[in-house]
């Protein structure tokens, strides 16, 4: 009876999931094992793709340097977008005055879609016309093309990115704090515990699910970033390839790309069974060691 | 009576043919990336419908840059338009070696008579010979100048690499950028590229490079992109960031003289600011009386989807797009350069873009190196920036676009 | 002393928050007074107020493309998107969180596995698959594929906040006899209503925007969605940034007008728990 019960809540989830997702990508990752003719799949070739993803001059570069780019944009995130995020919900559940105006307001720009976001930061971010350039010149520093310098570019792509999600973990975090409760706050502010103590001793070891839901959800977003890098620097990860990650290398290999590269599905499969491999492996392994220390609490 | 059985005869008849017209009456589709094409395929699909009106063309566009995923998954499916726009070279090889694309003949296309042998390559398939799509213009890079600009500086457009540098340092001292080009879009660096480099390379190289005789390392390459090295003082500020986009506003504004571009880009910029007095002059030559190679290649074609319904609707409209009269209306609706024989291209600019592409080069790396993965445009896109941030040399450039080349490309190997 | 202290830091981080607050609006009025502004205007003062409010670049939008349309279907199958995401999800979650069996964490592996991947390489055997169930060109189709991608992380947000809610209102209902449907329903889910809300809008703003999926699966005019539409019709424009900015704007405007006049409740909903 009980596992009846189970099995028809978890049934509609998994039936959908295995129809439109789980199928058709063990479908795809089958060529992962074969050699393209153009579009059609001609033979298996065992693990040849993933040797050339992996080992081979100029595959792998590409590969090795999309994944170190992934790693940047996971810490800068990190560090960056949900170390402000817990900053700003942390001054929220203040509740000072206006602090509802401000939920709505950091929401926002979440609500906008990548094609907005990336239009509007190439535009603030345009070296000639662009505000950010002009905003500097007028306390005399000289800008630069921000986008199209190599070692600004991937940081640019990463503050567009913080700039329109970070309401998200802001709303999600906040959401943690305040489950654990204006009286166990007050007491231990009654006690003579100061903001810091607060945080460190009774905020923060209470949050831990929601601290789990934005990390891991980080995380993953940040090995599959494709849409904005995707809008703002092109599908070769302009310039020269600074701004290149799994998510586009994928793509790019997998479906070509019409003004430089063919498509080599065959290729683009090996990434993408890579790429599922090292989230998913990594994931599991995180999510055993954040629940750990959800349940010590 | 018997009049009476004739007329009857004659009724049944008459009807009969609206009958059969009616069911032969197609409506079939035209898939394209070309969006902003919209308003002059309206025109031409009308146009061909007055001369065969059992036929009526639907026009449908899509993003640019998801075409090849939407194109080749709804192939994948036994879907997708019946006359697909394709472009050239090898993004039309790997449809074709799929078997998506129904093979063109004069039997069922004889406006493929039309074409210049040249044109025709651009849809062929390297392994049979044979043809798969209706090529549609030439493209042609070149030097855009801005006359004006020109003549209020008082100086004349170069003609040569040494008149390029001196025109560019004078136009710098009047606090005019020389040449608006950016290295923010990496297809239009490969552009850039050609323009700069294939005067100095010439036929010979090609000839060279595409008979296994030498590769990418040749000196004469390497030399020839040594030179493009001298340009960046010339280029604007923040080049290595400034797009296509930007580059095209710059040169319509004045606010720089020069341009490398294609001749795809002309029409835009005189819908854009009509008063713009612009020209078209082949790229500066290596010294005084050389030929100052401009660089052309086809854009793409129209091909059959092979699981198409109306096969033969399809084949009649391909066939439609092989005449002049077709040819006619991409020339003055679009400002395409038709290859189509018997065309007139009446506007003066672009007649002389096709003078101009009798002393022509093919963009290399697009007509020869763009069939296996990596390609030459990608190697070459990825290097070139960083040789013009000087982080790499130019040998270090010309080796490793042959060695990645290498990878597919057989007579590279070992070399 | 303590106040007055108190009282500085407060305004420094009102200081901060209205500074956050500008950086936050100030792209947004950007994109809506671009949308008024001509290519020249946009290029040599982009950021100025339009020298006109004229309504030609809306109205180049309103009767060129099939706008009311497109909105319709938008609507619909992001409601339907996120109506079945909360249904299905909740319940595999709720199984998931609050039973002990097994399987359980192979299971929550096997939703979250489904988020690591790029569904984009798995497009040509979808498209087949679903040509096959006659769901191509066909707006169910396009909800059932949004439905699988947005189950995993559904089901990984709703499984950590079932699981933080607390035994013993569960398993006092168990004492009086309560069938465990009637605990589901009316005892632990109302506690997970700010999961809800949060896997609701985390779902809908990538539905609502999405392109790539209705560009491959849709292809009747009556069919397409606000972003299909908008997106294939500005490629018309692609050198008139005023009319690219309109389409945007219009793009995002019905959501974001929802999320205002919904932030109330929904703001409400994620914080819900505070009082308890």
């Amino acid at each position: 009876m009980r596992s009846l019960w189970i099995g028809l809540l978890l049934a509609p989830a998994v039936i959908v999931m295995t129809a439109f997702v789980l199928f058709p990508l063990l479908s795809a990752f089958r060529y992962a094992f074969y050699e393209f003719n153009g579009l059609k799949p001609s033979h298996f070739v065992g693990l040849a793709n993933f040797r050339q993803v992996l080992l081979e001059h100029p595959f792998s570069d590409n590969t090795y340097r999309a994944l170190w780019h992934n790693i940047i944009v996971f810490i800068a995130l990190m560090v960056f977008e949900n170390g402000t995020a817990f900053l700003i919900a942390f001054a929220l559940l203040k509740a000072l005055p206006g602090h509802r105006i401000h939920q709505v307001i950091i929401f926002l720009p979440v609500v906008l879609s990548a094609v907005i976001v990336g239009f509007l930061w190439k535009l603030f971010l345009h070296p000639l016309f662009g505000l950010v350039n002009n905003a500097l010149a007028l306390v005399h520093i000289s800008g630069r093309a921000w986008l199209g310098d190599e070692s600004t570019a991937l940081g640019s792509i990463i503050f567009a990115n913080i700039w329109s999600w970070i309401g998200f973990p802001t709303l999600v975090l906040l959401a943690g704090m305040q489950r654990v409760g204006k009286e166990l706050l007050e007491a231990a502010r009654l006690d003579g515990a100061g903001d810091f103590s607060l945080l460190t001793r009774i905020i923060w070891p209470l949050m831990a699910p929601s601290v789990t839901i934005v990390c891991v959800l980080t995380f993953i977003g940040s090995f599959n970033w494709f849409e904005l890098p995707y809008i703002m620097s092109g599908v070769d990860g302009s310039p020269g390839g600074s701004t290149d990650v799994l998510g586009l290398y994928f793509y790019r290999t997998a479906f070509g790309s019409e003004t430089s590269g063919i498509q080599n599905f065959g290729q683009g499969s090996a990434l993408a069974v890579l790429m599922f491999i090292a989230v998913a492996g990594t994931t599991a392994v995180a999510l055993r060691y954040l629940r750990r220390r959800e349940i010590e609490v | 009576m018997k009049k009476t059985a004739g007329l009857a005869i004659l009724g049944a008849t008459l009807i009969w043919g609206f009958a059969a017209g009616a069911a032969r009456a197609t409506t079939i589709s035209f898939w394209t990336w070309r969006q902003e094409d919209r308003a002059a395929y309206t025109e031409i699909f009308k146009d061909f419908t007055k001369l065969h009106p059992d036929i009526t063309v639907k026009f449908e566009a899509f993003p640019d840059e998801s075409y090849p995923t939407i194109v080749s998954t709804a192939l994948a499916g036994g879907r997708g338009g019946d006359v697909i726009h394709v472009h050239a070279y090898g993004w039309l090889e790997q449809f074709i070696k799929a078997g998506y694309f129904l093979k063109l003949d004069k039997t069922t296309v004889p406006s493929l008579g039309n074409l210049p042998s040249d044109a025709l390559l651009s849809g062929s398939y390297r392994a049979d010979g044979q043809v798969y799509a209706m090529p549609f213009a030439s493209q042609t890079l070149g030097l855009l100048i801005n006359k004006d600009v020109f003549a209020k500086a008082g100086l004349q457009p170069p003609k040569t690499w040494d008149e390029l540098l001196t025109v560019s340092k004078a136009l710098k001292e009047k606090r005019i950028t020389p040449l608006a080009n950016g290295l923010g879009t990496s297809w239009f660096n490969e552009m850039f590229v050609a323009v700069f480099t294939n005067p100095f390379l010439g036929p010979d190289f090609v000839h060279d490079l595409t008979t296994g005789k030498t590769t990418f390392k040749d000196p004469r390459y390497i030399a020839a992109l040594s030179k493009l090295l001298e340009l960046r003082s010339y280029m604007p500020d923040g080049y290595e960031g400034v797009d296509d986009e930007t580059s095209g506003q710059l040169f319509l504004s004045g606010r720089a003289a020069m341009l490398a571009d294609g001749s795809f880009d002309i029409a835009d910029f005189k819908t854009q600011n009509p008063q713009l007095n612009m020209d078209f002059i082949a790229p500066p030559a290596p010294k005084a009386g050389d030929p100052g190679y401009v660089t052309k290649f086809y854009d793409g074609g129209y091909a059959v989807n092979a699981a198409s319904p109306q096969k033969a609707a399809a084949l009649t409209l391909v066939n439609y797009m092989g005449t002049p009269a077709f040819g006619d209306k991409l020339v003055s609706l679009l400002g395409d350069i038709s290859p189509i024989k018997g065309v007139t291209i009446s506007d003066p600019l672009l007649a002389k873009v096709a003078a101009l592409n009798a002393t022509a080069m093919p963009q290399i790396d697009l007509v020869y190196f763009r069939f296996q993965s990596p390609t030459g445009s990608e190697l070459l896109q990825t290097n070139i920036t960083k040789m013009m941030a000087g982080s790499i040399t130019p040998a270090q450039l010309g080796a490793d676009v042959t060695a990645g080349v290498a990878k597919w490309y057989t007579p590279f190997q070992g070399k | 002393m303590s106040n007055r202290h108190e009282g500085i830091k407060n305004s420094g981080i009102q200081i901060l928050l209205l500074f956050n607050a500008f950086v936050m609006l100030y792209p947004l009025l950007v994109m809506v007074t671009s949308s008024f502004k001509t290519n020249v205007e946009l290029f040599s003062s982009p950021f100025s107020l339009p020298r006109s409010f004229a309504l030609t670049n809306i109205a180049t939008v309103w009767t060129d493309t099939n706008f009311v349309r497109y909105l319709a279907n938008s609507l619909s199958v992001t409601v339907a998107s996120i109506l079945l995401i909360l249904l299905f999800g909740t319940m595999a979650a709720y199984a998931i969180a609050r039973y002990q069996f097994r399987a359980s964490g192979l299971f929550l592996m096997f939703f979250i596995s489904g988020m690591t991947v790029p569904l984009k390489l798995a497009i040509i055997p979808l498209f087949i698959e679903l040509d096959r169930l006659h769901l191509v060109d066909n707006l169910a189709g396009l909800v059932l594929v949004y439905v699988a991608m947005g189950l995993p992380s559904a089901v990984f947000i709703m499984t950590g906040f079932l699981r933080s809610l607390p035994k013993e209102l569960e398993e006092a209902a168990r004492m009086d006899r309560a069938s465990e449907l009637r605990i589901m329903l009316s005892i632990m889910l109302p506690l997970a209503r700010p999961a809800m809300v949060i896997v609701a809008i985390q779902n809908a703003v990538p539905i609502w925007n999405d392109f790539f999926f209705p560009l491959i699966f849709i292809s009747s005019d009556n069919l397409k969605t606000l972003p299909q539409g908008l997106t294939v019709f500005m490629g018309e424009f692609v050198t008139n940034w005023g009319v690219l900015f309109t389409g945007l704007t219009l793009a995002a405007l019905p959501i974001t007008l929802l999320y205002v006049v919904l932030s109330k409740h929904f703001i409400a909903g994620i914080t819900q728990g505070a009082a308890k």
